[in-house]
């Protein structure tokens, strides 16, 4: 017992030494933290004596199992990233308002796109009516994706891309908008989503069936491991599962079940584990049940962790570390009383920081009526700021690790969520438990309680279904340009007849016979875009060689 | 009676279906046979498949903000197909600012973030029993007698012939503050006695005790469709105090008729939120 006491003792006393060799490295933003009443604030609070509970359960930040956070000096070394996910109407407009997040002080871009480009059809397609620059931009060819990208040096800022099912098709436009701006693949970096897993269960854009989506998704993590090796290849995505009604342990558990079906997946062609696993990032939803969801951030770590070790015998440390950008939750924004949204948001976001987010969403006071105006974008963005830089929760390693309460939801998460992992292995992976609708039915299921709970008055919302107002001023809201279809048609029909026509059908029918044997099709894609083939047309070939998913 | 048939659909490439499901299933629980088209679907295979379905009502969501563009067009797609009776009802992320607009396009309500599942089910019935000419007068008396409200000058006096003599076990004292009583509730049986003391001189049960003396004050019956119930008492010519509901203790919507109608007692009609219910 002595010796393994001591064990732990000098583990912790090499970890100080290593954090201090970083910190002369990349030395935190203070020498010295110290509360307003003048007292020192420790990098990290522990227990006199660190035992073997203490490292199987917490650890130390940075060493596995990063339940306390990825990183020893976390956000005293550096602030999570704030991204602020956007996008409406043209490539142009959305360019100006990227520009005035980034001169606001936001530090990455986070790209929105309409339904039309999230699933494969172009502008003037019959699909597309209405919905063109709707819920984010208008991308059609890499002539949209460079207006998109003007005067953005794409060397420092990261980019985060919301594109799952063509999103070997955005990327390979953004690695060539790099590459006429000079910058080349090896120098960008940002996320795609690429997440197709989560669109069947409850995002809704999906375009191919399960198999050949696993195959593009698999197709990147191969390309982008040898040629883009800052690009995060897929964010691995909760949050639409939370949107959908989901509870906190649904969220973590069916993340996670799909995340092992990637790796699964990419280890079946042919990738190792290392190789590919440093570039897996995650995407949580920071919903309003605070202190559960501390908890959740901090199991998912663990549990990752754990999974990656144990399941997969990765050996590097970035394989074993859970990333995670967190978006608050949109569904607990009220339409009434929007003002209260902000008073939310800022709970919701201080949660994902007490949880170790690496970057954060923060959303806006006008999201339940229509899309954030300008003035409402600012102050989604200035919550995030005020946490950072006034709340002083940034000051110590995970602040809130230890408390009895904290430990105990995340050991009782975790335990869920191995519980939910064991059933989906036994249907036989993520793949086939979507393809048999189970997660989409206990989602169903937790929503429709959800909802029954609000109505009944047993769950409070505040200004909703108590404290209600009986005149409800009605907010300035955004607007979308009406005419922005005709244009982007218009646009659309010069581009077709200015390219050089053969060029364009000599790339597709090389993607169509790439898409029929077995060799990457990311290469074949860039070139496709090169020669500005629109995004209809590329998914349009795939949905001919690899057929269309209808739901279940 | 035949069940009221309804479509639930997805129109656009709008793939956030919690809505949609969550009402489909709530209309279901209601009574109503529900068909959901799952997501994208154009305006006209929502009018093919209303049409094949034969369906009383469509329930279109949408949350992309396509809906001025997709919902006028499912109206007018229906009228072209002889099938301009089907009621349009819509939902989803809908800007206050547009829903004149969805109105005069034939959208016949528009159901913002909020709404009650139950309202909208009310809605589609009533709107559909209006077109085919059903009557819709209620044939069902009230559920219960929902609690007896006594008046007391004080419940510290009162109590103890009810706590210690009858072994009634109080559940609650509330303050409503705007009716200027203290209330307690006792349970017995599926019903409640419900003591009310006056909070100061100006309290309706203040009156009533400087005129008539502590007693019986009022029977309250539970009741769940209070609002057609209110409509049609008034329409028989039953005076009332309470036109519409009003919020009373525990978030109950109440509606009080008018004694001179019913013989000198004081009638109340309840309808509290369902975790109260037994």
């Amino acid at each position: 017992m002595e010796t393994e006491k001591k064990d732990f003792q000098s583990q912790f006393e090499e970890w100080k030494a290593l954090t201090e060799k970083l910190i002369e490295k990349f030395p935190e933003k203070k020498e010295a933290f110290k509360t307003s009443s003048g007292i020192d604030i420790d990098r990290l609070g522990h227990p006199d004596h660190l035992d073997q509970h203490y490292m199987e359960k917490l650890g130390l930040p940075g060493q596995y199992p990063y339940t306390r956070g990825i990183q020893p000096t976390m956000y005293r070394g550096r602030t999570w990233t704030m991204r602020q996910y956007a996008g409406f109407g043209s490539a142009e407009e959305t360019n100006r308002r990227f520009r005035y997040l980034l001169d606001q002080g936001q530090t990455g871009l986070s790209v929105a796109f309409d339904l039309p480009t999230q699933i494969g059809y172009d502008s003037d397609d019959m699909m597309a009516k209405g919905e063109v620059g709707k819920v984010g931009v208008a991308i059609d060819s890499l002539d949209d994706m460079e207006a998109l990208l003007r005067d953005i040096p794409l060397d420092k800022v990261s980019t985060s891309m919301t594109i799952n099912a063509p999103a070997s098709v955005l990327l390979a436009m953004y690695i060539v908008v790099a590459e006429k701006q000079g910058v080349s693949q090896e120098q960008i970096s940002g996320t795609i989503q690429n997440d197709i897993l989560k669109e069947y269960i409850a995002r809704g854009t999906y375009i191919f069936p399960p198999k050949p989506s696993m195959r593009l998704i698999t197709d990147i993590f191969a390309y982008c491991a040898e040629y883009v090796p800052r690009w995060n290849t897929i964010s691995i995505s909760g949050y639409h599962i939370r949107e959908a009604g989901s509870t906190a342990a649904q969220e973590l558990a069916f993340t996670i079940a799909n995340g092992i079906a990637y790796v699964d997946a990419a280890i079946e062609t042919g990738l190792k584990v290392d190789d590919f696993a440093p570039r897996l990032a995650f995407f949580f939803n920071g919903h309003n049940q605070f202190l559960e969801e501390v908890a959740k951030f901090r199991a998912a770590r663990r549990i990752w962790a754990k999974i990656m070790k144990e399941r997969y015998g990765a050996k590097k440390p970035k394989s074993l570390q859970l990333r995670f950008h967190t978006q608050v939750a949109g569904s607990t924004l009220t339409a009434q009383q929007p003002d209260n949204n902000i008073v939310r948001v800022t709970i919701q976001a201080l949660a994902a920081v007490l949880g170790g987010t690496q970057s954060l969403h923060t959303n806006a006071k006008d999201e339940a009526l229509a899309l954030p105006t300008e003035d409402s974008a600012r102050i989604a963005l200035r919550t995030q700021q005020i946490i950072a830089n006034e709340s002083g929760v940034t000051d110590t390693v995970d602040p809130l690790g230890g408390s009895y309460f904290i430990e105990n939801l995340t050991d009782q998460l975790e335990a869920y969520v191995f519980d939910y992992i064991r059933k989906i292995d036994d249907m036989g992976g993520a793949v086939s438990a979507v393809e048999q609708g189970y997660m989409q039915r206990e989602i169903h299921q937790a929503s429709y309680e959800t909802q029954k709970k609000i109505e009944s008055g047993e769950e409070v919302v505040v200004g909703m279904n108590q404290y209600k107002l009986e005149d409800e001023p009605k907010p300035e809201l955004h607007r979308i340009d009406p005419e922005l279809q005709r244009k982007q048609i218009e646009k659309l029909e010069t581009l077709r007849t200015t390219r050089d026509q053969h060029r364009v059908s000599a790339r597709l029918e090389e993607l169509r016979s790439g898409a029929k044997g077995t060799s990457n099709l990311m290469p074949l894609i860039i070139n496709c875009v090169r020669d500005y083939c629109t995004v209809g047309e590329i998914c349009g070939i795939l949905r001919e060689e690899f057929g269309e998913y209808t739901g279940i | 009676m035949k069940k009221i048939r309804v479509l639930i659909a997805k129109p656009g490439l709008d793939g956030h279906d919690r809505g949609a499901l969550v009402i489909a299933q709530a209309l279901r629980d209601y009574g109503m046979e529900v068909i959901y088209t799952g997501l994208r679907q154009t305006p006209q295979q929502i009018v093919t498949a209303a049409i094949q379905e034969d369906v009383d009502a469509i329930g279109l969501s949408c949350l992309s903000g396509a809906h001025n563009e997709l919902f006028p067009e499912i109206v007018s797609l229906l009228e072209q197909r002889n099938a301009g009776d089907i009621i349009v009802v819509g939902g989803g992320v809908i800007p206050w600012e547009d829903i004149p607009f969805l109105e005069s396009k034939g959208i016949q309500k528009v159901f913002t973030p909020g709404t009650p599942t139950k309202d909208t089910a009310v809605f589609i019935e009533k709107a559909v029993y209006e077109r085919d000419g059903i009557d819709q007068s209620i044939k069902e008396p009230p559920k219960k007698i929902d609690h007896i409200g006594i008046a007391v000058s004080s419940l510290e006096e009162a109590l103890p012939f009810y706590v210690n003599q009858l072994h009634l076990k109080l559940e609650a004292i509330e303050e409503v503050v705007s009716e200027g009583v203290k209330v307690a509730f006792m349970k017995i049986g599926e019903s409640r006695i419900e003591l009310l003391e006056p909070i100061g001189e100006s309290s309706p049960i203040a009156s009533f005790i400087n005129k008539r003396g502590e007693g019986i004050h009022h029977i309250a019956l539970a009741d769940d469709r209070i609002e057609d119930r209110l409509r049609e008492l008034s329409e028989n010519g039953v005076k009332l105090i309470h036109e519409t509901p009003v919020k009373g203790a525990g978030g109950a919507n109440i509606a009080f008729l008018h004694p001179k109608s019913a013989r000198g007692v004081l009638y109340e009609l309840c309808d509290k939120p369902s975790k109260e219910a037994e």
